[in-house]
């Protein structure tokens, strides 16, 4: 049997006193894919981000355990050195913190964390080298400011490009999909599944089954006021593109 | 004993022109110190610094090695305590350029004609004392054409404790004339000094001035500094300062533009921390059309540092076709800190380009957490972005070896 790498019970979040998950369960295994889909507002970005670790929103119940550390006792930085990844659906733009710079300090700093040398400057750079090419991010691009005047298609493809650098065990691609063009979500749905293997997991979060045709789900999630209110296969994508969410926000109810 | 409350000066008064001196001495009898109600001192905490009883004596400094700036050929002019140290002083000989100690400058006709003629306008009270009681300064001339090949550094150095030192400098550029001075700013050992620095510049037809200020004193020492700039047609100046460290700063900046197609900018960028004060007034004047001023200054401040920009724009009515930029942005990054910014704009003439933006917040949580979340601990991270923030300011100096310099001091 596959290592559970996310193990996710009862979970409860809420922000400035407003309940916003209201008790989540998900259990994702090494080599699955699993896509979370469901309207504007459910919760989908708030699930990612108490995932990742932004301390805006308050965990009032539930556990998660992530490789078997207590996921929601570590700090953001503590999960990302983990192997946690998050691809954000609004990617913030840093004006002045140097793309290429800022993932070499994260990558210093998860080595360290692990004890490792650092990467030496040689291997940093044929790596950037590879991984960008990868999504085909452009050199000029590459080294601007994280995210500065990028386009939306840009950015995303940046996400993809910093989750091909920190080869995750776990990445949460929130969005990644919207905005896109067909050619570009089609280069970033090729980074993804390069980056896919059996000792690693993904989750996408999305709004159209296009992606899904290219990333192949194993689970397919609606998530609908907090709650997960139905799983099933990558079938049930198609039929969410047909019929909409509200006959089974209608059952749910 | 020096006791500015009481108008006491145990300071020898100014070997320069006798009747400059005189009227400045009548100018402390008459003007009073600013008090909480003086709207351009309004923030500024002067109880403690008038009624410290300082010393003039000279205290000696056996090296000032730690002030040069690794990899930086300048002619270099040390004041300790405001007097002139030929034993530091490094210039090298250039045909049109004189830098010399303003003491040895008395007879020069060229200090004769400029001396005071900017200062005497001001009202300020630390402007008389500084011109009745400055116990030296440098005497920059530049003649006209002449570009000054090095960088002219003068190193203010403050020892000893409770020290009073006003230093006066007077800078001439000639027509078609170019400098860069760097002024440093900074103490040794010791504590709750207070240097009130004055600076006069003239920058005639094309000539082009660049200063860059450094203010790197002990948390307890006060500094006052203050320039007085008179720009002439086609001219250009330029003033950056840095201010690193000092328990209280109030930079009080002048710009006279007199002249048709000038440039003037002004940018800074603080650093607050324990209870720092830093306080940063600007005046641009525009008498005269076709000119263009710019002003960035950012700060961040921390623990109980309080900050102040006051940036006052005033465009006559005759000064037509003028742009002005003006921009300050600031960080908080605790509770007890605070920014006052105030932008003053009197503007006479139609046909103005103005623009004025103040911000001041906190650091975008955002961002911080988006650079945690690749793996960047928070620490970090509030580093990398308050480099960010202070790149805008940085990637204004002109002399490298003076970026490097601050990079290494924030
Ligand atoms: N910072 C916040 N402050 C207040 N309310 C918030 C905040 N963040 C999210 N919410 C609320 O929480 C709910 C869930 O938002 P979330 O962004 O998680 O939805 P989503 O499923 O990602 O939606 P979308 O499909 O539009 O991206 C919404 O009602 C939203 O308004
Ligand atoms: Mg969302």
């Amino acid at each position: 049997m596959s290592q559970t790498i996310l193990k996710v019970n009862n979970l409860q979040a809420e922000i400035d006193g407003k309940a916003i998950l209201k008790g989540i369960d998900l259990e994702v295994k090494a080599g699955e894919i699993h896509a979370i889909m469901g309207p504007n507002g459910s919760g989908k970005s708030t699930l990612s981000s108490v995932l990742a670790g932004r301390d805006e929103y308050e965990v009032t119940g539930g556990t998660v355990d992530y490789l078997g550390m207590d996921l929601l006792d570590l700090d953001p930085e503590e999960r990302a050195w983990e192997g946690l990844f998050l691809a954000f659906q609004y990617p913030v733009e840093i004006p002045g913190v140097s793309n290429i710079n800022f993932l070499k300090t994260a990558m210093a700093e998860r080595a360290k964390h692990k004890g490792l040398d650092p990467i030496s400057a040689k291997d940093f750079l044929a790596m950037v080298k590879e991984k960008s090419a990868l999504v085909e991010l452009n050199d000029k691009l590459k080294n601007r400011s994280v995210n500065e005047g990028f386009s939306g298609g840009e950015k995303k493809r940046n996400e993809i490009f910093q989750m091909a650098m920190l080869e995750p065990k776990l990445s949460i691609l929130d969005e990644t999909d919207s905005g896109l063009d067909i050619d570009a979500l089609r280069i970033v749905a090729n980074g993804v599944n390069t980056l896919k293997t059996d000792q690693n997991a993904t989750i996408v979060i999305t709004h159209y089954q296009r992606l899904l045709d290219y990333i192949i789900p194993d689970f397919v999630h609606v998530l609908h006021n907090g709650k997960i209110i139905k799983t099933g296969d990558k079938s049930l994508a198609l039929e969410l593109e047909e019929k909409g969410y509200d006959w089974l926000i209608k059952d749910f109810a | 004993m020096t006791l500015l409350k009481e108008k006491i000066f145990d300071i020898a008064i100014s070997e320069n022109m006798e009747e400059v001196v005189k009227s400045a001495l009548k100018e402390i009898e008459q003007r009073s110190f600013p008090e909480r109600k003086t709207e351009d001192w309004r923030y500024a905490k002067l109880g403690k610094i008038l009624s410290k009883n300082y010393e003039s004596d000279a205290t000696d400094v056996n090296q000032v090695s730690e002030f040069l700036m690794e990899g930086l050929d300048a002619n270099v002019v040390v004041l300790i305590n405001g007097k002139f140290s030929n034993e530091f002083t490094k210039i090298e000989k250039q045909t049109g350029v004189t830098i010399s100690s303003i003491n040895e400058a008395v007879s020069n006709v060229e200090f004769k004609n400029h001396f005071n003629k900017l200062a005497e306008r001001s009202q300020e009270i630390f402007t008389s004392i500084n011109t009745a009681y400055n116990q030296g300064g440098v005497f920059i001339h530049v003649e006209k054409n002449v570009i000054v090949e090095k960088p002219i550094y003068m190193i203010n150095v403050t020892s000893g404790n409770g020290m009073i030192c006003n230093t006066r400098n007077l800078i001439v550029l000639e027509k078609f004339a170019e400098a860069k001075v760097i002024q440093g700013f900074y103490s040794t050992e010791g504590k709750e000094n207070l240097n009130n620095s004055l600076t006069e510049s003239f920058v005639k037809q094309n000539a082009k001035l660049n200063i860059e200020k450094i203010q790197n004193f002990s948390m307890s020492d006060r500094h006052i500094c203050t320039e007085e700039i008179h720009q002439e047609k086609d001219s250009t100046a330029t003033i950056n300062t840095f201010m690193l460290s000092g328990g209280f700063i109030r930079n009080g900046l002048n710009i006279q533009v007199d002249g048709t197609n000038c440039y003037s900018e002004m940018n800074g960028l603080f650093l607050g921390t324990e209870e720092q004060y830093i306080d940063n007034h600007t005046k641009i004047e525009h008498i005269k059309s076709n000119c263009t001023s710019s002003e960035l200054y950012k700060g961040i401040l921390k623990d109980k540092s309080v900050g102040v920009f006051n940036g006052k724009v005033i465009v006559h009515k005759d000064a037509q076709v003028i742009e002005a930029y003006q921009q300050n942005n600031n960080v908080i990054l605790s509770d007890e800190a605070r920014m006052n910014t105030k932008p003053e704009l009197e503007i006479f003439a139609d046909d103005v380009k103005c623009s004025h933006g103040a911000t001041t917040g906190q650091f975008d949580e955002e961002a911080v957490f988006y650079l945690q979340a690749r793996g960047v601990s928070k620490t970090a991270a509030k580093e990398m972005l308050i480099g960010a923030f202070a790149t805008e300011v940085l990637d204004k100096i002109s002399i490298p070896e003076v970026r490097t310099y601050i990079e290494k001091s924030i």
